[in-house]
């Protein structure tokens, strides 16, 4: 049983409650707000690779000392068209050391895609104990290339824009024609980019002779729209047999000094086992000669 | 030779008992030994951990031991191969102590090798796996080759005192009993058997010549194949096997000194022999304080930028009081005590033999760790303790127990056998009165 108060002790109890909750907020709500959140921004970049896989690169960096730094762990929603809705989800990521993440644009995706000529993206992201909510978009119009080659190693490339339902050739957009290489693309001769002419197309002469192809001399074409900001960045391969065929040498089954085990050279592999052989036959006929000697004191 | 005469040296050479000294002296050495193995039983459990060794520092004093340990085992080779074949009579009373000292480092120099690895279980590997252009695998080849080669030229002018012992059942006991009949009881004095054990003592020291060479060679190589400032040299193995042959003659002499005056005698290792192995020492010091002078002056000379924080180091730096430690004990003062004649009486002798290996032990360590901790590459955001190298408790208790290890094999080896060969002692004694009546 609880014992009696009287009311004007219970107002008092209720006080001291009210004064004791305050003082623990004081502290928690001034530390919330010394720190100081940064503006994150994200980007959203469209590729269409070869015409045949669409992708989304969704970036996110904010103004750290002055500089513009990549920023990872970044939980990133991303919705096609311009509403973030949920039914317009298209996949979440979370940006890697890189601040960045790639997003297929799944097939579910398709009916919204293929909607209009035009398309827009949204990249969301939560605000986090860093940095506040932010926003980033992208509207892109649907474009394709086509790439093809004629005698004399000239190449042609065509830029083709989604209009009306009708796909049609686009002037004046910059276009790159390049090759394949391991580490990034090399251009086909010294021109760095072309432009469209007014049937969309351009022309390019290849002009980098003895150029390593693989085993059959196979390089890879390349014709790319790079961060164009209305078609994004699109690019169109072919393969071509004008490199030299690459034969592979290696002395990983040389036999040398510094080769693997089992690889020593001849040399060595005489000079070692002859003197192992030679120091350890002494040995085994002197071993044998201990037995002669037992041999002789048992006679 | 008369009977008695034969008699007395037999009574003066065979093995004696542990008196109160020699039980001591045994088992100081076992608790240095257990301690070695309680300390390795600790790394086994926590891994290299326990030790100092870190990513610089990668080889420590169990390789500066196991240097040592090579060196002073080729000194087998100097007293028995290099004496005998050059006729020198008066190193027959030293060939034994020289042949166990071989035998017993060559042992532990293998046995600190595993223990230097971090996962000792896959030693075979080296044997199964080995990489013939390795210096590692030829050192492996090298000293395992070295140490049958040692164990031979210690059992086959063994043969003839075998029999002289088993002569002695009731003094021998039970076991040693035993041990004599199962190594020697064959043994009937033949002269057959006199002429093959003599042409495979020729054979074997002629051998162990070339092999004892090669096992310090290669040791050397393990080091100047690498391309690191103070290694990088092509001298580096005529100066080890210099160094060797000092270490190994300054380990005879003290031996010699513990053996004469622990078991009285004075007439079989006499003033004579420690004169004449004090002027070898001199010989010897005075080789090695040659290659010093090349291995240090010419790189000084040059001062090439990656070889100067190596070389202050050892001068002036880090390392200063252990290298001129070590000069001067293992070669200056040695040198200076031995040149005079009384400098080369028994007890002055003995004080440059133990400053000679003492000496030495660190010069193995000034050739192996200095260099590591003075890499091509600056050390960056590495720990302080990256920058240096102090040994642990426990690399220390291996090391020495290492050292009590091959103590205790020698000791041993002298209370079962006769650590002065009591044959070829007879033998040399008649030809002595037969040169004296005619």
């Amino acid at each position: 049983m609880k014992p009696y108060l009287k009311p004007k002790a219970m107002r008092m109890k209720n006080i001291f409650k009210i004064i004791a909750f305050v003082v623990y907020l004081i502290p928690t709500v001034l530390l919330a707000e010394t720190v100081e959140k940064n503006t994150l921004v994200l980007g959203v970049k469209y590729y269409n690779d070869n015409n045949a896989v669409q992708h989304l690169v969704i970036s996110a960096k904010s103004k750290i000392d002055g500089k513009f730094q990549k920023i990872a762990n970044i939980a990133v929603k991303v919705f096609i068209t311009s509403d973030a809705d949920k039914n317009n989800l298209i996949g979440t990521g979370i940006t890697s050391e890189r601040g960045e993440f790639i997003l297929l644009i799944p097939p579910a995706a398709k009916t919204e895609w293929a909607k209009s000529a035009t398309q827009n993206f949204v990249a969301v992201s939560a605000a986090t104990k860093l940095y506040e909510e932010a926003r980033g978009e992208a509207t892109i119009t649907k474009a394709k290339i086509k790439i093809d080659t004629a005698d004399g190693k000239i190449v042609n490339a065509k830029l083709l824009v989604l209009t009306d339902s009708v796909w049609k050739p686009m002037t004046g957009v910059e276009m790159v024609l390049a090759i394949k290489r391991l580490d990034g693309n090399l251009n086909i001769s010294e021109t760095a980019t072309y432009t469209t002419d007014s049937a969309g197309a351009v022309t390019g002469e290849f002009k980098r002779d003895s150029l390593p192809g693989d085993s059959k001399g196979n390089l890879v074409l390349l014709a790319n729209v790079i961060d164009n900001d209305i078609y994004g960045n699109l690019s169109a391969e072919i393969n071509v047999p004008w490199g030299k065929p690459l034969s592979y040498t290696t002395n990983y089954n040389h036999r040398s000094l510094f080769a693997r085990r089992g690889h020593s050279p001849f040399w060595l592999e005489f000079l070692a086992y002859g003197i192992i052989i030679a120091v350890w036959v002494v040995i085994i006929y002197l071993v044998f000669q201990i037995k002669k000697i037992v041999k002789l004191g048992l006679e | 030779m008369d009977k008695l005469r034969e008699d007395k040296i037999i009574a003066d050479l065979l093995p004696q008992e542990f008196g109160k000294q020699g039980k001591i002296w045994v088992v100081c050495l076992l608790f240095f030994a257990a301690l070695g193995v309680f300390a390795y039983g600790r790394q086994l459990y926590y891994g290299l951990e326990v030790t100092a060794m870190r990513d610089y520092a990668s080889w420590g004093i169990y390789i500066s031991n196991f240097v040592f340990f090579v060196a002073i085992s080729l000194v087998g080779s100097l007293i028995t191969a290099v004496l005998r074949l050059t006729n020198v009579k008066w190193s027959t009373p030293l060939t034994r102590i020289a042949e166990i000292i071989a035998v017993s480092a060559i042992t532990f120099a293998s046995l600190i090798i595993i223990v230097d690895m971090g996962r000792p279980e896959r030693f075979y590997n080296l044997f199964l796996h080995g990489r013939l252009q390795s210096p590692i695998i030829w050192d492996v080849i090298v000293i395992t080759t070295y140490f049958f080669i040692s164990l031979l030229l210690l059992y086959f002018p063994l043969l003839p005192d075998l029999k002289i012992m088993i002569g002695f059942k009731e003094r021998n006991g039970k076991w040693l009993q035993k041990l004599y009949v199962f190594l020697g009881s064959f043994w009937k004095n033949k002269a057959e058997q006199f002429k093959i054990t003599d042409k495979a003592i020729n054979i074997l020291a002629i051998a162990i010549i070339p092999v004892a060479f090669s096992i310090h060679t290669v040791t050397s190589w393990l080091f100047a194949t690498t391309y690191r400032p103070g290694w990088d040299s092509t001298n580096f193995g005529a100066y080890f096997i210099s160094g060797a042959f000092l270490v190994g003659a300054g380990g005879v002499v003290i031996a010699m000194y513990i053996f004469r005056t622990h078991y009285k005698l004075e007439k079989y290792i006499t003033d004579d022999h420690f004169d004449r192995m004090g002027k070898v020492l001199v010989l010897l010091a005075l080789l090695y304080l040659y290659f010093n002078f090349n291995e240090f002056l010419v790189p000084a000379f040059k001062m090439k930028k990656s070889e100067e924080d190596h070389l202050l180091g050892l001068f002036t730096g880090e390392f200063a009081p252990i290298f001129w430690f070590a000069i001067f004990t293992s070669m200056f003062i040695p040198i200076f005590i031995l040149l005079f004649k009384k400098g080369r009486k028994p007890i002055p002798a003995f004080i440059a033999g133990i400053l000679v290996v003492v000496g030495s032990w660190f010069k193995r360590f000034l050739i192996v760790t200095p260099t590591l901790l003075h890499p091509f590459l600056p050390m960056h955001d590495v720990p302080a303790n990256y920058h240096h190298y102090i040994p642990s408790w426990e690399e220390w208790a291996i090391a020495g127990g290492s050292l009590a290890g091959a103590l205790l094999v020698i000791t041993f080896f002298a209370r079962i056998f006769p650590i002065i060969p009591i044959h070829e002692t007879i033998l040399e004694t008649e030809s002595h009165e037969n040169e004296k009546h005619f």
